[in-house]
């Protein structure tokens, strides 16, 4: 679905380049998780996975990305956001109206969205976030988490095949950044593909299939969520911390010399530590 | 002032008329009032005003605004009833020509500054934009372009309050200042409003594009912009008070 080849890329009027040889595929229904410190080029690589680099955000621009198969510098961008989806990390600048029902509706007249299936969409949208009571509302009365819910849920209506987020629980509680997590893996099973930029790693490791680890302009890891999982110390010397259950397995394992599961959530630390514990 | 050119949700009479309908009306009290030159003409045009508000029912949005104007006004009238040299005086260096001239100033100005802030009390923005492209033909990116403008005022004031309150928590005391000296304080933070108001504007373009602004057409919106009885009997309204305005 997602195919970048030894993508290079510098802003105009920027010195080095805030991506260098990158090569990421993601397959039709994947779900990949991008992390790193800041200023990794987490942003960047989703602007270049839009289209909106080169489109927008002009500079030089090396390698190729395809979506779809489509060339994204070949493509216009119109085009290109008809397939591919993206949430921005900063929702205020993503809100262009000021209500939330013109917010939402806004996407789905311009993608020409036929006139009987709209109420459906938006109604279905704002279900999906659990915001259906929020319709009327102004987007000045709501506050960071809801807004944040408003700028997926005018993304998910325009039902995307691929899906771009920016940190999309960056301003949400814990239980609401689950809920999040847990519509986009719904949305993956339907065969939507996912690609999202996220700190909270515990989600991450627990939703992604992939996951790769940006430093600097590059991809350092990259692979299965459970195998990049194994690289602790990589993980570690670039800034990443791994969820601790993970951390735990790693100690255990170094400790008692004996190999034993990597673990990405609660459950699975139970089942090693009580099997240790035999 | 944030909430000057909010919308205020409503079904009044007002609120249901086409948006088109409420533009005309308010150029056409905007005209009327530089058309005429009767004192009792304007303070009509006046009581059309307020009486929009009520029968839209934003009687307390239409006295602030009526507030705030008339304190400009108050400045203008001295000013204007100073500065008049002409007439015959009837008190110090007061003219009857002068109170004249003046009051007219003041009542055109209140007269076309009410309507255009009472529009987007009773529009949405969205509504303005929309029925501006299905019905005017406007081409999109300008109905946008204004739309979004209009938008970006209570932003802004946000975004500047924003920057007060960061420099006050690094000590700087705005609140302590009073009139110049405040003003000379506020000035240097045009340069930071202006930054980030153009990082904004920019972030803004790519979420409008990233969502196809470019495939927008005069049949995209997805509500019809219609007119009643209402919108007709505003319009024979209109018609009247200009010839009105023409004619006395």
């Amino acid at each position: 679905m997602i195919a970048i080849q030894d993508l290079t890329f510098t802003y105009k009027n920027g010195k080095t380049p805030a991506l260098q040889d990158i090569c990421l595929s993601v397959p039709s229904g994947g779900f990949l998780g991008i992390i790193g410190p800041a200023g990794a080029g987490k942003t960047t690589l989703l602007r270049a996975i839009t289209g909106v680099i080169p489109h927008h955000y002009t500079g030089d621009f090396y390698g190729s990305v395809h979506v779809n198969g489509m060339d994204t510098v070949d493509t216009s961008l119109d085009r290109l956001s008809g397939i591919t989806g993206m949430v921005f990390q900063d929702v205020e600048s993503q809100i262009i109206f000021p209500t939330v029902e013109d917010e939402i509706l806004y996407g789905l007249e311009n993608f020409g969205v036929p006139r009987e299936e709209i109420p459906l969409r938006i109604s279905e949208a704002l279900h999906k976030v659990g915001i259906p009571d929020l319709l009327e509302r102004s987007i000045a009365s709501l506050s960071g988490g809801q807004r944040q819910k408003v700028a997926i849920a005018s993304i998910l209506a325009l039902k995307p095949q691929v899906l771009v987020l920016d940190e999309p629980t960056g301003e949400l509680d814990p239980g609401s950044s689950r809920q999040i997590f847990t519509i986009l893996k719904e949305l993956n099973e339907e065969g939507v593909t996912i690609v999202l930029v996220e700190q909270k790693i515990m989600l991450l490791c627990e939703f992604a299939k992939d996951l790769a680890v940006l430093d600097g302009g590059h991809v350092v890891l990259q692979g299965e969520t459970r195998k990049v999982l194994t690289q602790v110390e990589k993980l570690q010397s670039v800034g990443v911390n791994c969820p601790r259950v993970t951390t735990l397995s790693h100690l255990l394992t170094e400790r008692i010399g004996r190999q034993q599961p990597v673990c990405v959530n609660l459950d699975e630390a139970e089942r090693m530590v009580r099997g240790l514990m035999k | 002032m944030n909430k000057l050119f909010q919308y205020v949700p409503g079904n009044s009479l007002i609120h249901r008329l086409n948006p088109v309908t409420k533009i005309a009306l308010t150029v056409v009290i905007c005209a009327a009032a530089f058309i005429t030159d009767h004192l009792l003409f304007l303070v009509c045009l006046l009581a059309i005003d307020l009486l929009i508000g009520l029968i839209a029912g934003v009687a307390g949005r239409t006295w602030s605004i009526f507030r705030g104007l008339v304190k400009i006004a108050a400045f203008l009238f001295l000013l204007q009833v100073l500065l008049t040299r002409a007439g015959n005086p009837i008190f110090w260096i007061i003219t009857d020509h002068g109170l004249l001239t003046a009051g007219k100033v003041v009542l055109r100005l209140i007269v076309v500054c009410m309507p255009l802030t009472l529009v987007l009390a009773v529009t949405r923005i969205s509504d303005l934009t929309n029925a501006m492209v299905q019905v005017l033909h406007v081409p999109y990116p300008y109905a946008f372009t204004v739309s979004t403008a209009i938008r970006f005022i209570p932003q802004f004031l946000e975004e500047m309050s924003g920057i007060m309150e960061a420099q006050t928590a690094r000590g700087v005391a705005f609140d302590q200042a009073k009139g110049f000296k405040k003003f000379s304080m506020i000035l240097p933070l045009c340069a930071p409003l202006l930054i980030s108001s153009v990082r904004r504007t920019d972030q803004m373009a790519v979420a409008a594009e990233a969502r196809g602004f470019h495939l927008r057409t005069r049949a995209s919106a997805y509500k019809q912009y219609g007119f009643s009885t209402g919108d007709l009997l505003t319009a024979v309204f209109c018609i009247l008070l200009l010839a009105a305005a023409i004619l006395l």
